[in-house]
């Protein structure tokens, strides 16, 4: 850990790599962006990659522990840092890089929140497919850093599938690319893929190109509820069978449903269906998807209610700031046991759970937070990720402070490999260091 | 260890009968779909990834390069060997392992041939979605390898979006997995970075990819137009009223009429250019995308535009697009293609551009591509006994490509880099920035036994190899 001494120091010759104004000293700015308790020694805010590769160069030579942050909204995951030597901003990054309508393409700098830019192309009846919580607070960095979108996942895909080319300054200071501009594009290696869920362990993400949609012009959500979940998935099944291609395909649980809603009266399971197209398209849906709906959504209610799921993240940990919240990656199959097992595991804690989810790509944001005071929440996250069935992953995303044991992880991907590629970009473990351990 | 002690391993290895080492065998293998040649020391089948797995380690100690070869159809020599090299090919790899349709995923060997998979699994209502003009004999290992396309990854996407596991053999031998059946994976989406790595950092011995269901409704359009400019502007037009066509292909006036000679799909001998564009979905949608479609062509001059009636008439014209390689063989002893690719707002422009080369360097050049994401391929003709006109192609090919860079395009949109566009990698990439990639590569075949010298430039190469290596063991032996 850095003495106030040696912070003091570090300060100075960051000045001279990012301008005397752009690195932060006060005090309660800094404990304002602490991190499980740790304090940042200082904060820096560079204006572009060059500026980055300085700074890292220059943790590389000192051992400085180096935590980039975009809006900071998902900073309450992995284990609490030994020290956050320097806290680095993107905001400043935040230039169109290149945009053309016609092109259906977009690249921006990594610290351009993602309302900005959503609302930029929306102007010209464009989509931009990610739809994250918080996006006024979200950045595109962050995005790609974290991986976690909404339910526009279900129709357009991740951000692996949309994002066609990447900037970035690796760990040991180099600046690197990935992809390019243009919607098809094989050169080199895929280092979007490399760096999406990255969790800024591997590189600094300094910018990055997407491809855009036409987006819906008009579109409707029909609502069916259910008594129990395994209803639920049996018609998420009905719906994928046919010929239907909703844009959003979601399961609301019940106590998911009361903490959107701000209430306490958990009622039914839902699945959300959004559908997009003209009359006669829509009164298609309505005919296929038949007597279950028992409510249609359209305009702001229809809106407010997605911005709702998509929030879902940050109203659940903000109504229980003691919850666990994991993401699951399921084979479809999969989702209804699951599902069963994060009840009983819950259930057999002594905790509550909210879960609402891409059903029909096998993805579920689960909360967990205690129920009564003999709550075990780190056991229960370990023994759902021991219960999960083969090729399922699971990532802990948000933890409370006293829960650093929970931050348990599964993946079918080989471990070794993912050490040697972090071993090759980041050498000397320079970012955030100690949080994410592979 | 000399290349006949290992040719002894391998029959040990995959059997007696599983190798291939007489110069008039290895001749058939010397060559892919591009113009480069180079004739392997030995070819050898493995039956299973144990098989591959040793053959790794034959190989690595003995220190003779590798490269796996699907069906031999990649256009920019990435399945080429290193001359005394080895070729591991995969055609008795060639099962479907699993289908599982609740999960709609299927698992195969990478020498299932893409087509059969979407036959396989078409009494299902499903089919897998990556559909390269060679589909019918390119191989889903080199579909992986490549990270290839088709005419209908304009709305699904190519390889890389339809794979979600690999079963990988490392360089040392070492049999690994990424990912899995579920849609993507916590950790480093190592999947994903080995789809297009183009045989640099292992080798896929299964394969997981999802399946599609078949749309309710297909319609296909043909619109023909005066001229090339005509078509190109009605690409933009029709995602400016809202629509993502399924596919949306190109051919100049040249190539449908050589094409038109060779296999008659019913494209009008006079037309300046026609798009052939698909639209599919719920029935509703697509009876409104078709008519909309229409409007957008006759407001953008198209002087007709007809609808496949049934299957047959469909059949026929994606018939002509995908014949359009083979017509041309009948009428130049040789042809180039490329495979560049520009914003979609440039195509016009990139299209004179390309009738400039032709005259420049004094070459027939045809389009027949993929107009809707911009990736182009000029179909360069030309006779290989001719050297002066080799050299005038490789020019002139190098002229369209740096074009394609200039206007924020890349050098290759789904055949990959390869050898043969190898050289090109620094105009599109900084010295730092191949020096990541380098890295990344040396992590797992840090000793350049599997498929060395492609995709990443050679003089940098000869350096001493920069950045850890995945496997301690083989680092220490130095091999």
């Amino acid at each position: 850990m850095s003495t106030a001494g040696t912070a003091v120091r570090f300060a100075r010759e960051l000045r001279d790599i990012c301008g005397a104004g752009h690195v932060v000293e006060d005090a309660a700015r800094l404990e304002g962006a602490r991190i499980f308790g740790v304090i940042p020694a200082l904060a820096v805010e560079p204006a572009s990659s060059e500026e980055i590769a300085a700074i890292l160069r220059f943790a590389n030579e000192h051992g400085l522990n180096v935590v980039p942050t975009g809006g900071f909204t998902w900073q309450q995951t992995g284990s609490a840092p030994e020290s956050v030597d320097v806290l680095l901003y993107t905001s400043r990054l935040a230039e169109v890089e290149h945009y053309d309508p016609g092109d259906l393409t977009v690249g921006v700098g990594a610290g351009c929140t993602v309302a900005q830019l959503a609302s930029m192309v929306r102007r010209d009846g464009l989509l931009y497919a990610a739809d994250p919580q918080l996006p006024e607070r979200t950045t595109v960095g962050g995005l790609l850093a974290t991986g976690v979108t909404g339910p526009l996942r279900h129709a357009y895909g991740g951000l692996r599938d949309y994002c066609i080319g990447i900037r970035f300054v690796t760990g040991d200071g180099r600046r690197g690319k990935g992809g390019g501009r243009v919607v098809k594009n094989v050169a080199g290696y895929d280092m979007m893929k490399l760096l999406i869920g990255s969790w800024g362990t591997l590189a600094i993400i300094t910018g990055a190109s997407f491809k855009l949609f036409p987006a819906p012009r008009q579109t409707k959500t029909f609502i069916a509820g259910f008594a129990t979940s395994a209803e639920a998935i049996s018609y998420r099944n009905l719906v994928l069978r046919s010929p239907l291609s909703p844009i959003c395909l979601e399961l609301v649980s019940p106590e998911a449903a009361a903490a959107l809603s701000g209430s306490n009266a958990a009622g039914a399971w839902s699945l959300h269906v959004r559908a997009t197209g003209s009359d006669a398209v829509l009164a298609r849906y309505r005919s296929e998807l038949g007597s279950a709906i028992s409510q249609e959504l359209e305009g702001t209610a229809e809106d407010e209610r997605w911005r709702a799921v998509a929030d879902f993240p940050h109203t659940v940990s903000q109504q229980h700031p003691d919850c666990l919240l994991v993401a699951l990656w399921l084979a479809l199959a999969d989702v209804q046991p699951v599902l069963e097992d994060l009840q009983s595991v819950a259930a057999g804690n002594q905790l509550a759970v909210a879960a609402v989810g891409r059903v029909g790509v096998g993805h579920l944001l689960a909360a967990l937070w205690p129920a009564s005071p003999r709550a075990e929440l780190v056991a229960a996250a370990s023994a759902l990720c021991e219960r999960l069935p083969a090729d399922s992953s699971m990532a802990v995303l948000r933890r409370p402070g006293d829960a650093a044991r929970a931050c348990v992880r599964r993946t079918p991907t080989d471990v070794d490999s993912m050490r040697a590629v972090k071993q090759a970009l980041d050498p000397k473990d320079i970012l955030n260091r100690g949080r994410f351990s592979l | 260890m000399s290349l006949p002690a290992v040719i002894s391993d391998l029959r040990r290895i995959a059997g007696h009968d599983a190798v291939l080492d007489r110069p008039e065998d290895l001749m058939l293998y010397e060559y892919d779909g591009g113009v480069r040649k180079s004739t392997p020391g030995a070819v050898v089948f493995p039956q299973t990834a144990q098989h591959v797995s040793r053959i790794m380690r034959a190989a690595s100690a003995a220190r003779i390069p590798v490269v796996a070869r699907g069906a031999g159809t990649g256009l920019s020599g990435g399945a080429i060997s290193q001359a005394g090299g080895i070729v591991i090919a995969f055609s008795r790899m060639n099962r479907i392992l699993e289908v599982d349709v609740e999960n709609l995923r299927a698992v195969v060997q990478p020498g299932v041939v893409n087509l059969q998979l979407s036959e396989y699994v078409s009494h299902l209502g499903l089919y897998f979605a990556p559909d390269p003009s060679s589909q019918k004999a390119c191989t889903i290992g080199g579909n992986v390898a490549e990270n290839s396309g088709g005419p209908h990854t304009l709305l699904h996407g190519v390889t890389v979006n339809h794979v979600t596991g690999v079963e990988v053999v490392l360089p040392n031998g070492e049999i690994v997995h990424f990912g899995g059946k579920a849609a993507e994976s916590a950790g480093y989406d190592l999947t994903g970075f080995f789809v297009g790595s183009e045989g640099t950092i292992g080798i896929a011995t299964a394969i997981t990819v999802r399946l599609l269901r078949k749309p309710e409704q297909v319609a296909t359009l043909l619109g023909i137009f005066e001229s090339v400019d005509d078509a190109a502007r009605t690409v933009s037009a029709i995602t400016s009223v809202g629509i993502t066509p399924a596919a949306l292909e190109m051919l100049d006036g040249w190539t449908l009429r050589t094409i038109e000679a060779f296999c008659h799909a019913g494209y009008p001998l006079d037309a300046g250019a026609v798009l052939l564009i698909e639209v599919e979905g719920l029935r509703e949608a697509v009876e409104e995308q078709a008519i909309a479609v229409r409007e957008v062509c006759l407001a953008q001059k198209a002087r007709d535009v007809r609808r496949a009636r049934n299957e047959e008439e469909r059949a026929l014209l994606w018939k002509g697009r995908k014949m359009a390689f083979a017509a041309l063989g009948r009428v130049s002893p040789s042809y180039y293609t490329q495979d560049g690719v520009v914003p979609r707002s440039k195509i016009p422009a990139v299209l004179q551009h390309i009738g400039d080369v032709g005259r420049k360097y004094d070459l027939v050049i045809g389009n027949v591509f993929h107009a809707g994401d911009g990736n182009l391929h000029p179909l360069i003709l030309f006779d290989m006994r001719d050297a002066g006109q080799f050299q005038r192609v490789l020019a002139a090919s190098e002229d369209i490509l740096q074009y394609c860079i200039n206007v924020g395009g890349s050098i290759t949109g789904e055949h990959g880099v390869g050898m043969e566009k190898r050289d090109m990698m620094p105009h599109l990439f900084s010295d730092e920035e191949l020096d990541v990639m380098i890295g990344l590569r040396n992590v797992f075949n840090g000793n350049q036994i599997l498929n060395p010298e492609k995709m990443l430039p050679v003089p940098r190469m000869c350096r001493e190899i920069s950045g850890p290596s995945r496997n301690a063991v083989l680092a220490q032996e130095g091999m």
